[in-house]
């Protein structure tokens, strides 16, 4: 079989996902699955964390096929967490993170697998005491930006001059806050 | 009071409601990478929150013997992988609030609430009481993008898991189960048979949960549920109504109480047949005098771990036949 890429090499990698009830298949050479996986297109194959979904791939990527190169790669460089000291390759080991820093650390390599979890990757509930009042300060400056391009939209010129001043405050105020 | 001593809202069809909250500090590692007195720091700085709050109560899980924690597994206070291990843990819980806060679970911390019937805004309601305590005093681990951050990266988000325990006998006779698990496997829920001793499937015991804990809300994740289990709650009780006219239902659910009453050895699967039975002809009106709350603290107290917990010489599966059945005879009795 040819890789569904190229059309030129054999296909060595054979890639499944299904996500939603839609199953996405790629047979591919070793030299396009690593440009997808570059390109994001077949990302969740370095994470192990849910073998059910990847169990195929990494299989495949694994000694089985012989493609102990490719696996070292899949799995990341020796980067480890400033923490607890895990590596990549520990964290798709043990399916698990290794403390909560590893969430910034390796946040590259997992927000697809995260993402593949639950669909998105950004929180809207509820947040500690020490985020909330930064959380409010992020909403006002949403809100006063679409307010702003409203009136200007509109061409009230008096109001979205103090549209602007307001939220060059607000915006300086939250910069303050994250230092 | 422990949940199942209380009265709920459509406890016909709603046994229990849980909120789970997963929390972490941010300064310590997960799992296997906490060493002893790292995880024994956690325990003090937990402790400490509540320390002097008559509400809440500290227990040095780990120094309980296997019976008794075995028996706050089935009181639903703990997890059985919570209860099973030996390792360094801690509970602190709170009757009056139905709250209970496993310390070195899978997460440092994970607080749950359990309300009788259906409330499951109650147990968010209580569960967030005992967030805000810790949150006030201890640095939780939280990522403005990825919210609480968890061991697991499926509770990541809000760390919350909602679930409801239904009992569904009609459902479960007429065959409707596998298609209720298809349908909410398409919204994001996911649905499995009762944790503890005993065929699953003969309890007709179900708890229903979300699967999704990041970019959806708490009250989302609690609305939803609700919704949902209010339309499972009318399509069971539309069954029900069907096999309260079938005579030969009506003469199990008699036999059954005939058992319960007169039976001197029960196990645990047959005590699992039995309360189905039983509960649905409580429900259906069939038995009077018996109330689901009774069946309930029966179902709970009649498992082995808290049958050896609360009475000396149980020590043999015919010994511990024989005082469940003795237990169930007095509960009927009150």
């Amino acid at each position: 079989m040819l890789c569904e890429k190229c059309k030129k090499n054999e296909a060595v990698v054979f890639y499944k996902e299904t996500v939603n009830g839609k199953t996405k298949s790629m047979a591919l050479c070793e030299k396009c699955a690593r440009e997808a996986e570059d390109a994001g297109e077949i990302k969740g194959m370095s994470g192990g964390f849910f073998e059910d979904t990847f169990a195929g791939v990494n299989s495949i990527f694994g000694s089985l096929f012989g493609l102990p190169q490719y696996h070292q790669k899949a799995i990341g460089e020796t980067e480890k967490c400033t923490l607890c000291g895990a590596t990549f390759d520990d964290l798709v080991r043990e399916g698990k993170a290794g403390c909560p820093e590893c969430y910034k650390t390796f946040s590259d390599e997992l927000s697809g697998t995260i993402a593949k979890i639950h669909g998105t990757t950004s929180h809207t509930g509820n947040a500690p005491a020490r985020f909330r009042a930064g959380r409010e300060k992020k909403r006002q400056i949403a809100s006063l930006e679409a307010e702003l391009k409203e009136a200007v939209a509109s061409e009230e010129y008096e109001k979205a001059a103090e549209l602007r001043d307001r939220l060059k405050e607000l915006k300086s105020d939250a910069e303050k806050d994250g230092e | 009071m422990l949940w199942f001593e209380m009265n709920g809202k459509d406890s016909d069809v709603v046994v229990s409601s849980r909120v789970r909250l997963a929390r972490n500090l941010a300064d310590y590692p997960f799992g296997d990478r906490l060493n002893e007195p790292s995880a024994k720091e956690i325990i003090e700085k937990v402790k400490g929150v509540f320390d002097g709050k008559d509400d809440y109560k500290f227990t040095d899980f780990a120094s309980l013997d296997k019976i008794s924690r075995s028996a706050e597994a089935a009181r639903h206070k703990v997890s059985p992988e919570f209860a099973a291990s030996d390792s360094p843990r801690a509970l602190i819980e709170s009757d009056s609030k139905n709250t209970y806060i496993m310390v070195l679970e899978e997460d440092h911390i994970r607080i749950q609430s359990v309300k009788p019937g259906f409330a499951l805004e109650e147990a968010l309601d209580a569960a967030f009481e005992a967030d805000g305590m810790i949150d006030s005093a201890l640095r939780v681990a939280y990522d403005e993008k990825l919210g609480y951050l968890t061991h697991c990266p499926t509770n990541l988000g809000t760390g919350m898991r909602a679930s409801v325990m239904m009992f569904l006998p009609a459902l479960t006779y007429a065959g409707g189960m596998r298609s209720l698990q298809n349908g909410l496997g398409k919204i994001g829920l996911t649905i499995r048979g009762m944790d503890g001793e005993g065929s699953n499937a003969d309890g007709c015991l179900y708890q229903i949960s979300n699967q999704v804990t990041l970019g959806t809300s708490e009250d989302e994740i609690v609305s939803k549920l609700s919704k949902i289990v209010e339309n499972i709650e009318e399509q069971e009780r539309t069954l029900r109504k069907k096999l309260k006219e079938d005579a030969r239902f009506e003469d199990r659910v008699m036999r059954a109480y005939g058992t319960m009453l007169y039976a001197t050895l029960i196990d645990t699967n047959e005590l699992t047949k039995l309360y189905a039975d039983v509960r649905l002809g409580v429900s259906l009106g069939l038995i009077e005098n018996v109330t689901t709350r009774q069946l309930d603290e029966m179902l709970v107290c009649g498992m082995s771990g808290v049958l050896m917990s609360e009475a000396e010489n149980v020590r043999t599966p015919a010994q511990r036949d024989r005082a469940r059945a003795d237990m169930i005879r007095k509960k009927l009795a009150k």
